[in-house]
């Protein structure tokens, strides 16, 4: 028995194309995610009964859209999650909620996502004058989305615990190890640290290489009652246990805790509710919006101690192929592309079901799935058994 | 603390756009003077300004001079223009400041007079007040830099 009131079983995992060119339609990308992934799980849109999805706008159809597309007679639950969540894992946490609370039966959640809504390189025309929460950033030249947040963080935290760069790398360079593995991973060659450290800045000390990379591309995920899961045709990867988190004076720029934000409170409560524990976990994908996202993770999840993921990555080997803990098997929003944390948990279910060919962990039982960063986090708990 | 900076009648950088809650804090850097908010209740100091204070959720907020000194948290050297109105600012060092008064208190800020190079996380810095088209913006240097 898991934590939830109902068992909740994730049945279908579907994507689009993922695409580095082109301008494809994002009804037409959703629409095949979203039909892979239930063809992948046996069932048709009149089986669904819940949507939600996660967008920044108008890149991405909304879940009455795709209601309408996919013939599902009607919602029981559904919402278009605004970007304060954690990324697009907030269309699945919101899902596993709507099942286990008995809402609904059968949900669907994704995330499109195209690369002219998610390139924020350039020169953006602004507003000359700024109000709300802008007016103590924007005047600053704290612009362009969360980069500038970005470089703080990882500024803080080399200088908080002793750090160099070379520990960012070190997650750069496993994503590739691990996309060369991934038929559809947009970045495919391999990366040396040298590579990572050559890579131009992008607001010193934020590189290129930190930065995950934009595609044209969408990502859907089924979940069901635990107890439909065993009629359906894949093998049922249950929900052992999920959480969100904030963290205190919840803000990108101004929380309490900068570096790790809700990532601490998130997986505090994550295993708090689950049957297992860190050492138990044999898969992890974890986000990588920005390299240093992933190191917080690790850390917040308790992987290793705060300050500490630098040297229990080492040189990489623990996290790549065939290591104790492989860490973004199918390449991560840096490699494989960015889909906001949806296909970290689909490649996690691909992982328990034995799935993923080349890049298959041998007999993955246990997969935490972490999503989002500093004060929009969220992360489960996944497992075949029950 | 009492040097003004100035900048060029036609900087293109973006202004602040004072509100009801944010009315003291741009009308005291008008004044040379740092400002924060300080709850009455369990007198704790935020930044930015807000409706309530987040401790403790009272309403009774004033207005308090703080002593613009500060330690450099964290910084970020931007060399490309994200907003177009930073194009001929770059490069540019956004930081986030801590104020002595009180652990956590942090604003967002560029450092002036100083370069990249001469930065360090924990430097000791001082508040500088610098005009930008009939606003003036709060900014920091490091203590002892020439203007």
């Amino acid at each position: 028995m898991s934590s939830l009131s109902r068992d909740v079983a994730i049945v279908g995992v579907g994507y689009s194309d993922l695409s580095r060119e082109g301008a494809p339609d994002s009804r037409k990308l959703t629409f095949v995610a979203v039909s892979e992934a239930l063809a992948d799980a046996g069932l048709a849109g009149s089986d669904i009964d819940g949507i939600f999805e996660y967008k920044f706008g108008p890149e991405s159809p909304g879940a009455q859209e795709v209601a309408r597309l996919i013939g599902s007679p009607n919602l029981l639950a559904f919402a278009d999650l605004m970007p304060n969540n954690p990324s697009g894992l907030g269309g699945s946490l919101a899902a596993v909620m709507a099942v286990a609370s008995g809402v609904c039966d059968t949900v669907l959640s994704y995330r499109c996502l195209t690369r002219a809504a998610g390139y924020t390189g350039g020169v953006a025309a602004g507003p000359d004058t700024v109000g709300g929460t802008w007016q103590y950033l924007d005047p600053y030249g704290c612009v362009g989305g969360i980069l500038v947040n970005m470089a703080l963080v990882k500024r803080r935290w080399m200088a908080e615990y002793g750090r160099t760069e070379e520990d960012f790398g070190r997650i750069a360079v496993n994503a590739r190890r691990w996309s060369s593995l991934n038929p559809r991973a947009v970045l495919r060659d391999l990366i040396t640290i040298d590579d990572y450290l050559e890579s131009r800045m992008i607001a010193d000390p934020l590189r290129l290489l930190d930065c995950d990379y934009p595609i044209n591309g969408a990502c859907a995920t089924i979940v069901t009652t635990a107890e439909r899961a065993r009629d359906l045709q894949q093998v049922p990867v249950i929900v052992d246990s999920m959480a969100y988190g904030t963290g205190r004076g919840v803000d990108w720029t101004f929380a309490d805790d900068v570096l790790y934000g809700g990532a601490v409170p998130c997986a505090e409560k994550l295993w708090e509710r689950s049957s297992y524990t860190p050492t138990d976990i044999d898969v992890a994908q974890v986000y990588d919006g920005f390299t240093n996202v992933t190191l917080h993770w690790i850390e917040a999840l308790g992987f290793c101690g705060f300050g500490e993921s630098g040297d229990w990555i080492g040189d990489g080997s623990r996290i790549g192929p065939g290591g104790e803990l492989p860490l973004n098997t199918a390449g991560g929003q840096l490699a494989e592309g960015r889909l906001h944390g949806v296909s970290f948990l689909n490649e996690a279910v691909l992982q328990l079901r034995g799935q993923c060919d080349e890049r298959q962990v041998p007999d993955a039982e246990v997969a935490v799935v972490a999503s989002g960063l500093y004060p929009q986090c969220g992360a489960m708990v996944l497992t075949t058994e029950l | 603390m009492t040097t003004t900076r100035e900048t060029t009648t036609i900087d293109p950088r973006p202004l602040p756009e004072p509100d009801a809650v944010s009315a003291f804090f741009w009308e005291g850097a008008r004044q040379q003077r740092l400002m924060v908010q300080r709850c009455e209740a369990c007198r704790s100091m935020q930044y930015p300004p807000d409706v309530a204070c987040i401790r403790c959720q009272s309403t009774q907020l004033e207005p308090t001079q703080v002593s613009g000194r500060g330690t450099l948290y964290s910084y970020a050297v931007v060399d490309r223009a994200y907003h177009a109105g930073f194009v001929d600012a770059v490069p540019y060092t956004v930081a986030l400041v801590e104020l002595v008064e009180q652990s956590g208190l942090r604003m967002i800020t560029n450092i002036v007079d100083a370069e990249p190079e001469q930065l360090r996380v924990g430097m000791d810095l001082d508040v500088v007040f610098e005009r930008r088209r009939g606003m003036v913006l709060p900014q920091f240097r490091p203590v002892g830099a020439a203007t």
